[in-house]
């Protein structure tokens, strides 16, 4: 009897936590996206109510219209959509080299990669990039943010894919090959649709990190306001010096950007899971 | 089947040199490239415009003349050490709570995981929102309820503006490690914590008896991440506060993108790009000596189990 009544104490304990986490993790979303759906002056005026006294659209006709989050939502949906596309395609070509092949310097290669993923310098590389791509006159091209984009993405990637490979079984190969195939045959034809789940985690981490993406195209945009990604238009309005005018085009420009991606890992969070989990314990 | 074998003893041909092209390229292009570029420049002062060799003088400088960057060092360790005993302890608990029979676990575990797919520009902005001192909304909530009487400035204040960017921290980052945690406790048998049961151990003590000596290798991996991610961090500290106030939230990679970038106070002139990269080559030396401490340290606590 006791100890039945201990358990239901812990059992309400447990619950009581996880409520309190589920407010503090929902809040945040759930103010900004019911708060997109208030006048301005609702919103300048603060007040304590989560939901708008009457809902209007008018801040997305506004943002889109007048503060060109069209163009902003294209952009980040063109750089995403490319950015995944070259990961995949790049990450599983190699992580197929690596797995099936011998050839000098590679245990250099690979080290040197594992290596520069240590010596990550953070910021410090935006701006050799920015004058490389000046001298390239690409830096006012959206490809510039794209193929930086692909090259700090795919280092982990090809990782996750070489260990993949591992489990694929080499007669696959074997036996393509004494059917004629070429080395490159193998992996479009046989290998590339084996590898399929690793690639749906592969494209759903890029897409992520593309989408998400701040700083990078914040510095490559700067003199090209009509490239931004959503991230960067919706940022640029704060410090703009609109202050509170602006509010509810940022308030709208934030659920832009969060519903989609939200959405789509809602979808497929499995893939997401296992991909982090692979890659950071595992690897 | 010849040209397989011929392949595993090993030598470049075209379709491998093509296939592995793009990657290598990138490669070259944004990782070894920007590093050699580091290297020549931390002997520079260059504005952008103009570069003049200046041998020492920028280690000269920041070893010796420049509080506001060992200032940054210190709120960036100040910032991760807080970002980890608030996150750790939470991550964990969630994670041993959501690897038992529960109803909803599933539920808990992708709902904690939301942050970690959202922006951490857009996230800290909706915290910039959120608060705002005379309109936002959790002024508004204290205030209402009579738990202060006047508005705090919570990113404006000094004394707890570092606080309030932790706080965002944890928000964005406690459900990633959750997951890895979780991900660790899955590898523990279950039939140790029967036997421990068993044992009457009670729940409590089948944690620090069981799950944590089990769990050691997966948390000192997890440690590891999280120390190396959280010294880096500078993207919600740029959106959230800038560094102010009064560079109290100012940590090292802010520091080194506003030498060259520039931040809103600063124009392009004033940019030192030369200095910028020796704050950020000390910088990434830092990191490195604290990951070595943090791998000796974690040795020496196996040697002590």
């Amino acid at each position: 009897m006791e100890k039945r009544k201990s358990r239901l104490m812990g059992q309400i304990l447990v619950y009581l936590f996880l409520g309190v986490l589920t407010i503090f993790t929902l809040y945040p979303i759930l103010y900004v996206v019911l708060g997109s759906f208030k006048e301005n002056q609702e919103l300048v005026l603060g007040g304590t109510s989560m939901l708008p006294e009457t809902f209007q659209i008018s801040n997305y006709i506004e943002a889109w219209r007048l503060a060109d989050f069209g163009r902003y939502t294209f952009n980040s949906v063109f750089l995403s959509t490319m950015v995944t596309a070259g990961v995949v395609a790049i990450s599983s070509m190699a992580g197929y080299c690596f797995a099936r092949r011998e050839f000098p310097g590679k245990n250099l290669l690979y080290s040197l990669m594992i290596a520069f993923m240590f010596i990550n310098i953070g910021s410090i590389s935006l701006r050799p990039l920015f004058e490389l791509a000046v001298k390239l006159k690409m830096n006012r091209s959206m490809w510039s943010v794209i193929l930086i984009c692909i090259g700090t993405n795919q280092v982990t990637n090809i990782f996750l894919v070489r260990g993949y490979m591992a489990t694929v079984p080499r007669e696959l190969d074997e036996a393509a090959a004494i059917d004629g195939c070429s080395f490159f045959q193998i992996y479009y034809k046989i290998i590339l649709p084996v590898l399929k789940p690793v690639l749906a985690t592969v494209a759903l981490l890029s897409f992520r990190s593309a989408w998400n993406e701040f700083i990078m195209p914040q510095v490559f945009t700067m003199s090209n306001p009509k490239m931004r990604p959503l991230t960067v238009g919706v940022v640029a309005l704060k410090t703009m010096g609109d202050g509170a005018a602006a509010w509810n085009i940022m308030f709208a420009g934030s659920a832009m950007s969060i519903v989609p991606i939200v959405i789509v890992y809602l979808f497929t969070s499995r893939y997401f899971m296992s991909g982090l989990t692979v890659g950071a314990v595992k690897g | 089947m010849t040209e397989l074998k011929k392949n595993r003893k090993g030598r470049w041909d075209l379709p491998l040199f093509l296939m592995l092209l793009p990657m290598m390229a990138l490669f070259l292009v944004v990782s070894v490239y920007p590093f050699l570029w580091v290297v020549k420049y931390v002997f520079y002062d260059y504005n952008g415009f103009a570069a003049y060799p200046v041998g020492l003088d920028n280690f000269k400088r920041i070893f010796t003349n420049d509080p506001i960057y060992w200032k940054s060092v210190i709120h960036t360790f100040e910032y991760a050490f807080l970002k980890l005993v608030l996150t750790m302890p939470v991550s964990l608990v969630t994670a041993v709570l959501l690897n038992q029979k529960l109803r909803g676990k599933s539920f808990f575990r992708i709902l904690f995981f939301i942050p970690t797919v959202i922006s951490s520009a857009i996230y800290s902005l909706i915290f910039f929102f959120i608060y705002s001192p005379y309109n936002g909304i959790l002024n508004n909530l204290l205030l209402g309820g009579g738990l202060i009487k006047a508005p705090v400035d919570w990113l404006g204040n000094p004394a707890i503006a570092m606080i309030s960017v932790v706080i965002v921290a944890l928000w964005g980052a406690f459900g990633n490690y959750m997951i890895l945690f979780l991900a660790g406790l899955q590898s523990i048998p279950q039939d140790v914590y029967e036997s421990g049961d068993m044992d009457g151990a009670s729940r409590v003590q089948s944690f620090f008896h069981i799950t944590l000596p089990m769990l050691g290798p997966v948390l000192k991996v997890v440690l590891l991440l999280a120390i190396t991610t959280a010294l880096k961090d500078y993207q919600s500290v740029m959106v959230l506060t800038g560094g102010g106030p009064r560079d109290r939230t100012q940590v090292m990679f802010l520091y080194v993108y506003q030498l060259m970038f520039g931040n809103e106070n600063a124009t392009a002139a004033q940019l030192q790009i030369g200095y910028g990269a020796t704050a950020g080559l000390v910088s990434a030396v830092i990191i490195g000596i604290a990951t070595f401490i943090f791998l000796n340290l974690s040795k020496k606590l196996d040697e002590v189990y």
